[in-house]
């Protein structure tokens, strides 16, 4: 384990009222896996990891619970001179949008170098020599030629693939991709995931994914953990999630995936909205947008209940003394698929 | 980039062209008294004698060929009225160091200043209660919001008759042998450039910190005083350089407000004095003087411009993304 954060919350103030946009989260990260966190927009998967490395904004702070990487805990960390031996260092981040992510005014080598320099202690032309190699490795061509030019004179795949470049030039345990994808287009989503993918075995890297595209998910993550308003309602294998997922918000956010070849039928979304974090979140925070809610659901919060000792969610579904609830159609045709799959 | 600033070059000479032609015409509309110290007293035949000999009643194209040509020489003309007889160069020679001194001084003080303020504003807004940031917005919106002549008649009040002011040695009006004196008119030219460009860079920061590219940098781990160093204020700064050519030339032409509030002897004055008096060719040396500084400042702005932003193309459109 490499990184374990137990309970973690996180708080923001916005014009004087308090958005409580991480509520307890619990999630263990094993070293060398790639592990994904899904969830609609707004429900705390870029604060959860903002969180680890200190970069909340300025308005944002952690009222409890802890961050361990490697047997530190990271929340003692308060001054950004704290955090500077975690950034890059130890866990390294690519953005969701290439196109803004580096600075327009500064070539791209120098850019790739302050990551050589502060983090491999190299100066000069070793350093430049690791930029050239860095450039390389994220398949760059004619690095001599690109370090002299400028973020503009590089497509948005080239340019992520720069910023892939700063992030593993820091030599970080961890590698943190919020939505590496998102801004690229298609051709070029699979070229950068198995860039990543490279990357993290040539250097060992743990790397965890952010995104909203279950495509994503399916193609490079070992495990998944699926957010909803600010808590982690499921985790497990990929597998596990995918063909036998236990949580209604699973199940809804499976059900709601286009499918191939099924014609005529309406697109299942999932009703109402997410709950205002603002206010405080009674029980399931999302029993009122789900058609199977239980009466205690609205009541009492359920704790996370193991369904193998690699799958929880968070659903008092699984609590023995539950009814039995049975999952939409198409959920339970994933299921079957995926026994068969397993056969 | 040679090819650009060529081409640049070109347009502004050809702009050039086009203000001095129009300025010749409108001069040639102007009543003729402008070129006689004592029109009232001389007959007719004096007025076209002395036409003759400024060969102001040749055909209009060899005028502004003449025009053209005096000008290509460096020569603005002669004074008919301000000074009679003495030539414009060298009564622009004797006034230019004298605001071009004050100028340069108070430019580079409000630079220094105002880019600290500005920095100290911008950095002050990331923390909790953005202290430094809210006193330097009083003091801009103050500067912005008074009409210039009221602080400078404060800055001049209040620096000659306090009792600190008086015991430096502070005085009322400029003396060009008393570097003393010359510390309240510099304050007087330079605090409204220090609002300006405080304002600015720190607007201009404040943008760029929100940037993805700072997140990114602090990602990797930097330390904030290099990412206000090398990437907040270094981009931020970007803007503002376009403007700085200009602000120089035009301490040139000094401030009429100030250079008047204290008695300076510098240009300030010179072209209402020159339009009071009617004195044609002062008036269009002056107006000429104005318009090269203009144009220039805006060329020098726009080179160094595309020296500090390689996303500025010189050559042709490129396919830029």
């Amino acid at each position: 384990m490499i990184l374990s954060v137990q309970d973690l919350n996180v708080k923001f103030t916005l014009r004087g009222q308090i958005l409580h946009a991480l509520r307890g989260v619990s999630l263990d990260v094993y070293q060398g896996e790639s592990l994904a966190i899904v969830g609609e927009s707004g429900s705390g998967k870029s604060v959860f990891v903002k969180s680890t490395m200190g970069l909340l904004d300025a308005n944002g702070f952690i009222s409890g619970g802890s961050i361990v990487y490697n047997g530190r805990d990271l929340t003692v960390n308060k001054t950004d001179r704290d955090w500077q031996t975690i950034r890059g260092k130890e866990i390294a981040m690519v953005f969701q949008d290439p196109m803004t992510s580096l600075n327009p005014l500064k070539t791209i080598g120098k850019q790739v170098q302050e990551a050589v320099e502060l983090h491999q202690g190299l100066k000069a032309e070793a350093a430049y020599k690791a930029v050239l190699e860095a450039l390389t490795d994220v398949g760059i061509d004619d690095p001599e030629r690109r370090y002299k030019q400028y973020p503009h004179e590089f497509s948005g795949g080239m340019r992520q693939r720069v910023v892939i470049a700063i992030a593993v030039a820091c030599r970080p345990r961890i590698l943190i991709c919020d939505e590496p994808t998102t801004a690229l287009d298609v051709t070029i989503q699979a070229q950068i995931l198995q860039l990543i993918r490279q990357m993290q075995k040539k250097y060992d890297l743990t790397t965890i994914y952010i995104t909203h595209d279950l495509g994503v998910v399916a193609n490079v993550a070992d495990r998944i953990a699926v957010m909803y308003a600010g808590d982690i309602v499921e985790v497990g294998k990929c597998d596990e999630v995918f063909y036998d997922p236990r949580h209604p918000y699973t199940w809804a956010l499976l059900s709601s995936l286009p499918q191939l070849g099924v014609k005529n039928e309406p697109l299942y979304s999932i009703q109402g909205t997410p709950p205002n974090l603002f206010r405080e979140v009674k029980g399931d925070a999302f029993a009122p947008r789900n058609p199977r809610a239980l009466k205690i659901d609205f009541v009492k919060r359920p704790p996370m209940f193991d369904v193998t000792a690699t799958h929880k969610a968070r659903t008092w579904l699984l609590d023995p003394r539950s009814p039995k609830v049975e999952p939409p159609e198409n959920i339970r045709l994933l299921r079957e698929k995926g026994v068969n799959r397993n056969v | 980039m040679t090819k650009y600033i060529v081409k640049r070059v070109l347009r502004s000479v050809i702009t050039m062209l086009i203000i001095i032609t129009i300025l010749f015409a409108l001069l040639r509309m102007m009543p003729i008294e402008g070129y006689f110290e004592n029109f009232d007293k001389m007959t007719e035949i004096q007025v076209q004698a002395k036409l003759n000999t400024l060969g102001l009643n040749d055909p209009l194209p060899v005028q502004l060929m003449n025009f053209y040509r005096q000008l290509l020489n460096l020569d603005l003309g002669v004074s008919n009225k301000y000074r009679i007889g003495v030539s414009i160069n060298e009564i622009i020679a004797e006034k230019i160091p004298i605001s071009l001194r004050l100028g340069v001084i108070s430019l580079a003080i409000a630079l220094t200043v105002g880019l600290t303020l500005g920095i100290v504003m911008a950095r002050s807004t990331r923390t909790r209660f953005k202290i430094g940031d809210k006193l330097g917005t009083v003091f801009i919106v103050l500067i912005q919001a008074m009409p210039a002549a009221v602080y400078h008649i404060l800055i001049q009040f209040a620096g000659s008759q306090s009792q600190f002011g008086k015991n430096l040695g502070l005085k009322m009006l400029f003396e060009m042998e008393d570097p003393i004196t010359w510390i309240l008119p510099v304050i007087s030219l330079s605090i409204g450039n220090i609002a300006y460009y405080a304002m600015w860079l720190r607007r201009y920061m404040v943008d760029e910190s929100n940037k993805d590219y700072i997140r990114l940098a602090r990602a990797k781990g930097v330390p904030n005083s290099a990412i206000s160093r090398r990437h907040v204020f270094r981009n931020a700064f970007v803007p503002l350089v376009q403007y700085i050519p200009n602000s120089i030339l035009l301490t040139l032409m000094g401030s009429l407000y100030v250079e008047s509030l204290y008695s300076i002897p510098g240009m300030g004055g010179l072209l209402v004095t020159a339009i009071k008096l009617q004195d044609n060719t002062l008036v269009q040396a002056l107006v000429l003087i104005y318009a090269v500084i203009s144009i220039a400042g805006l060329l020098f702005g726009d080179i160094l411009m595309g020296i500090v932003d390689p996303r500025i193309s010189f050559a042709k459109k490129e396919g830029a993304r």
